[in-house]
């Protein structure tokens, strides 16, 4: 250490340093013009000249180049020293007079207009980029000539190919002497262009070292090293020379790791569609964007902040057209001959979310053949999206995007339903683009030997729809067939299943125990308050004035401790602060840093190390919600990072140790429904080794599925549910339980008692998790003659005949079909998803049974999603004639003698006809079974329509909000077989992850009763969504309230609901909240 | 009205408006100084004696998010 006097203050620096330096260490302020903290000084501007006395006499040096030394004194603002820069900077504004940067030095220096004849040069020739060039391994530019001719210059004024267009000369020019296209102008032979975010598809740059996303796990920056310049070059390092932990090292190499497992799962996702090979989508034109794109434009963290403009002139759009089908259902242009499935709902949501943006001026078209929404709840936001968003649907795809010459718009040619031809003008067009499977997965999957089907996606079988082609391997999410994030979310815990059935015999034969520390008490002593100041590298240092904080903290009531981190949350730092809490006997720890939401339970962990109970915690959030969002009001975010540190000391003074409960499990499942899906689930918690009772109430297994007839697939269903069928009826693990009712549920997740009655007979079955699959049924028609006939059938009817293989049905001369019998109408407001693949497929086997047949098929929308578009396509090549009729003028049947007359007006001709038909097949609609008395057994939520409502429509598709509880199958939603037999395994998958445990732990921050003060008026029992309270049935506090900690979320609404004050939120209670508050009053 | 800014005490759910406020500051967005927050586990802890206590300790609005 060397000890000096900077403007008479002691201070100290290390060997080596210069005096610039250790002044911004000192927060002494120096200005420099030609000091970068990546580059060796050069002492090049002279602005930080300052006054040095070496103990005989007084000199001036630059500070930025000028080691310091034992005894020197510094002085760095006399009047001497200030005369010296203010001459230097009235030279610089004589040679640069309309550079910002040194008009606004000139006016700190009280200059007007410099004394000497001014140039109009801008450049300085303080050589940041020289040297950052050289730093930068290129050396592409220098200073050339000498005298006044000196200037910064490629050699002989050449343009070079030894410049590799970084930019960082650029970057670092802080007159703006030196652009971007300057260097493509004049300096680089190349044609560098700038790194493109993938996040932001293009619509943004992005560094060389980046985090790929906002909320990308891990959250840490990575070096791409196909464009970072040490890579190119081996110079630079800059970013390992700044990091203060040292932990980038630009040596590291790919590894080849070995790994043996006895299943593998592929989830390697989609690629969007690239339309620009389309050329007469014009996609090169500024305004046609494509879905993607949009998708960033809409983001508040996109790359417009989300404000909607067009990309041309950055102008608010006013009319926004939609494009669907790009790169799908197309074989001319791009041969994706399937549907890609999320296109028409990610449109309207688009459409719907701009609108929200920009105000309902906005005007939204959305092109379209079919309107595909066969997801749950879709339906519902199609039509608000037409009567409430007030959205344009179009139904036509158009072919060619015009730009309008000598505008920005873009013109759109179409004919509308009435057969009129009409030319509209757009600001922006979206190219909906669909999904397909990247070059390098095919050649992946051809590596690994497993079969794709016609459109490169995974190919699987529908009753095993996560399994691929060879044994053992296992596909989910869009790689398996385009699809949304509730069916790939469904098919990764579906292939997690089938992953863990094969190797179900190794479970828990690698867990390794945890060292326990044993737990201080702390009861009856004074607080002792460890706070823990986190300066997070620069992103908290850089804002707030930590030790400042440090210093605040120290004479806060109780605090005993302060310390401030350079990073907290590093292995190094954990450990030294369990050291610290144990050595100071700490009991109450506060750490200011990031946010609790990542990072409590790290910090927890420290505590638990420390000896100490995890809840004398308190974190308060001075990053994400102060030096981040405050950058620049570095004084005020400092005040108020003292105010959050006081308020949760305030808080952690008043934290007790909390208890977490410990609950043992029950490993036995329970299925609710013996049809497809309660088989698959049971199966699939057999195989993974759990006890399993499966209950139907009828007589048989099979449900719906025993009147099925063939698959999408062209499967025999009979065949393969009689294999299931079998398989479950032969485990080992599965009880079967037929003609079987449940009479009542008590109990919680890991605990439940149910009562049977089995063939009248009752009995008691005790299980830890259940899965509800109680199906669906069909809607019996009232409408289209159905029942005044026995030619007009339902699609299950028609079913039946097929697998009775009745005869008569080849010498049929004419069938028709009716789709969206009882669904998509008012009351029934959601499409069953599977009458239009199960129609055509019954279509094909009417032709196949006579091919001279006429079929004709009566529809509003076909919904052949995913591959299952080919079977539309094979149906229209086979002759199959498709009607479109509308909800308001839906076709009229009569029962005649020689045939059943349907009139329905064409959507071509526009006028209504009439079929003579010897077989009408109703496409009904599909309604749960809604099974009212089992939902309140298990406290389980129904929509309007009777489905079971899951945890979270996108990330909890398979269970429930009530702990220990699963759903799967048309329970659920109408969903064909393939869909129904994943989400089973999906089902069975979560409830493994409770199973597999002996016990769970409930959170100590949970709601607990004070009988003493509880009145017994049942608002806490009314008002839980989770079931915690009940009345006590026995004890002394019999009749008054209790919470049972295994169901308590300790989301707080019964204690705010509580009249008598009885209830008490552990962690959160109201003198811990209102302490917080009361130290509001110094506040801000 | 003046041009002093006002003293906002806030309380935020724990699992959305908390996160949003916390993603506000991932994606660099920048706000005024004036607000101080306090967590909650859910909006259904609100109590009015929170609001009332922040009033009294002098803020001039109090926001509850969740």
């Amino acid at each position: 250490m060397i000890t000096f006097k900077l403007n008479g203050q002691t201070v100290q620096g290390e060997e080596g340093q210069y005096l610039l330096q250790v002044a911004e260490n000192y927060g002494v302020y120096i200005p420099t013009l030609c000091n970068h903290k990546a580059l060796e000084p050069a002492g090049m501007c002279r602005l930080c000249t300052v006054e040095l006395f070496d103990g005989r006499r007084t000199k001036f040096v630059t500070a930025c180049n000028y080691p310091i030394w034992e005894g020197m004194e510094v002085q760095t603002d006399t009047e001497l020293v200030h005369e010296g820069r203010k001459l230097i900077v009235e030279m610089l504004l004589a040679r640069c007079p309309d550079v910002p940067v040194i008009q606004e030095l000139a006016k700190k220096y009280g200059i007007e207009k410099p004394r000497f004849e001014t140039e109009d040069n801008t450049c300085i020739l303080c050589g940041l980029c020289t040297r950052v060039c050289e730093k930068m391994g290129n050396s592409a530019i220098t200073l050339t000539s000498r005298g006044l001719d000196l200037k910064v210059d490629t050699p002989f004024h050449l343009q070079t190919d030894i410049c590799q267009g970084c930019g960082a000369c650029a970057f670092l020019c802080p007159t703006g002497h030196i652009t971007l296209d300057k260097i493509n102008e004049l300096i680089t032979t190349r044609q560098p262009e700038k790194i493109k975010s993938e996040y932001d598809v293009g619509l943004k740059g992005r560094k060389p070292i980046y985090v790929p996303y906002p909320q990308a796990v891990p959250n840490t920056p990575a070096i791409d090293r196909d464009v970072c310049m040490h890579f190119k070059t081996g110079g630079c390092q800059i970013c390992a020379d700044i990091c203060p932990v040292n932990a980038i090292d630009h040596t590291m190499e790919d590894e080849t790791v070995e790994l043996n497992v006895g299943s593998v799962i592929l989830a390697p996702g989609f690629q969007p569609y690239d339309p620009s090979k389309l050329d007469f989508y014009n996609y090169n034109h500024p305004n046609v964007i494509t879905s993607m794109e949009m998708e960033r434009m809409l983001s508040a963290s996109g790359p417009t902040g989300g404000h909607l403009v067009r990309l041309s002139d950055h102008q608010e759009p006013k009319k926004i057209a939609w494009l669907q089908c790009v790169g799908s259902r197309d074989m001319n242009r791009c041969n994706n001959a399937y549907c890609s499935s999320v296109c028409c709902m990610y449109a309207i949501k688009e459409a719907v979310i701009a609108k929200e943006h920009a105000g309902d001026d906005l005007d939204c078209s959305i092109f379209f053949m079919d309107m595909r929404t066969p997801g749950k709840d879709f339906e519902k936001f199609y039509e608000d999206a037409k009567t409430k968003s007030g959205v344009n649907f179009v139904r036509s795809r158009i072919h060619t995007i015009n730009p309008v010459a000598d505008t920005d718009e873009l013109e759109l040619r179409y004919v509308t339903e009435n057969g009129e031809p009409v030319t509209d003008r757009f600001d922006l067009v979206v190219l909906s683009i669909g999904l397909e499977i990247a070059p390098e997965l095919i050649e992946l999957s051809q590596k690994l030997g497993i079969e794709l089907t016609p459109g490169n996606f995974c190919d699987t079988k529908t009753f095993s729809p996560v399994s691929t082609s060879k044994e053992g391997i296992f596909a989910c999410g869009a790689f398996q067939g385009p699809k949304d994030i509730p069916q790939s979310v469904i098919d990764s815990s579906a292939a997690a299943a089938a992953a863990a059935e094969v190797i179900a015999k190794a479970r828990n034969t690698r867990t390794k125990e945890k060292e326990v520390v044993p737990e201080r008490n702390i009861i009856g002593e004074r607080p002792k308050i460890g706070v823990f100041v986190c300066r997070c590298g620069i992103n908290i240092a850089g804002v707030v004035d930590v030790p400042a904080v440090v210093e605040y903290a120290k004479g806060l009531p109780y605090v005993d401790f302060v310390d401030e981190n350079l990073f907290s949350c590093s292995q190094d730092t954990q450990d030294n602060m369990s050291a610290i809490i144990a050595e100071k006997e700490l009991n109450r720890i506060v750490v200011a840093a990031c946010t609790p939401k990542t990072h409590e339970p790290l910090f927890q962990e420290t505590l638990i190390n420390a000896g100490l109970n995890k809840y004398l915690f308190e974190m308060t959030n001075i990053r994400n919600q102060d030096s981040w969002v405050h950058k620049n009001n570095p004084e005020l975010a400092t005040e108020k990072a003292k105010d959050l540190v006081r308020m949760a000391v305030a808080k952690v003074a008043r934290m007790q140790p909390l208890e977490e409960s410990e609950l043992p499990i029950n490993h036995t499942a329970m299925v609710v429904g013996g049809g497809i899906s309660g088989m698959a689930a049971a199966k699939s918690l057999a195989d993974q080794g759990f006890e399993t009772h499966l209950i139907e109430k009828s007589d048989h297994l099979g449900g719906q599925g025993v009147n099925l007839y063939h698959t999408a697939k062209g499967e025999s269903v009979s065949e393969n549910l009689d294999k299931l069928i079998e398989s479950v009826r032969q485990h080992d693990l599965i009880h079967l339980h037929l003609n079987t009712e449940i009479q009542n549920v008590d109990g919680f997740v890991g605990n439940f008692q149910t009562t049977l009655s089995e063939n009248g007979k009752e009995e008691q079955l005790e299980h830890g998790a259940a899965v509800l699959a109680t199906g669906a049924v069909p809607y019996i028609p009232t409408e289209y003659g159905y029942g005044e006939d026995p030619r007009i059938l339902t699609s299950l009817e028609l079913d039946k005949k097929f697998n009775e293989n009745e005869a008569g049905l080849e010498k049929i001369n004419d069938a028709a079909f009716i789709q969206c019998v009882g669904s998509r109408e008012p009351g029934r407001m959601y499409c069953s998803r599977v009458c239009c693949t199960h129609s055509i497929e019954n279509a094909l086997e009417l032709k196949r049974r006579n091919p001279e047949m006429n079929v004709y098929i009566l529809y509003r929308d076909i919904r052949t999603y995913g591959e299952k578009e080919y079977l539309y396509k094979q149906a229209r090549q086979e002759g199959v004639i498709f009607i479109r009729y509308s909800l308001d003028d839906k076709p009229q049947v009569e029962v005649k003698k020689d045939g059943i007359s349907i009139t329905v007006t064409d959507h071509i001709l526009n006028r209504p006809i009439e079929l003579s038909v010897d077989l009408l097949t109703l496409a009904t609609a599909i309604i749960p079974s809604a099974d009212e008395k089992l939902a309140n057994f298990f406290k389980v939520p129904m929509n309007e329509d009777g489905f079971f409502i899951e945890r979270h429509a996108k990330l909890g598709p398979a269970e429930f909000a009530t702990d220990g509880v699963y759903l799967c199958g048309m329970a659920h939603y109408p969903k064909p077989i393939d869909e129904s037999i994943a989400q089973a395994k999906a089902a069975a998958s979560r409830a493994v992850t409770l199973l597999s445990q002996d016990s769970i732990h409930s959170s100590g921050t949970i709601a607990e009763v004070d009988p003493t003060k509880c009145a017994s008026c049942g608002v806490c029992v009314s008002v839980c969504p989770y079931s915690a309270p009940s009345f006590a049935e026995e004890g002394r506090f019999a009749g008054k309230a209790q919470i049972n900690p295994a169901l308590c979320k300790g989301c707080g609404l019964c204690v705010a609901s509580c009249r008598s004050g009885a209830i008490h939120l552990k962690g959160f209670d109201t003198d811990q909240i209102m302490s917080q508050i009361f130290e509001m009053d110094e506040a801000i | 009205m003046s041009d002093r800014e006002p003293k906002i005490l806030s309380f935020l759910c724990n699992w959305c408006s908390y996160g949003a406020a916390d993603l506000a500051g991932v994606s660099r967005m920048e706000y005024p100084t004036n607000i101080r927050v306090i967590r909650i586990p859910c909006t259904g802890r609100m109590s009015a004696k929170f609001i009332l206590a922040g009033l009294r300790q002098g803020a001039d609005a109090v926001w509850v998010s969740g």
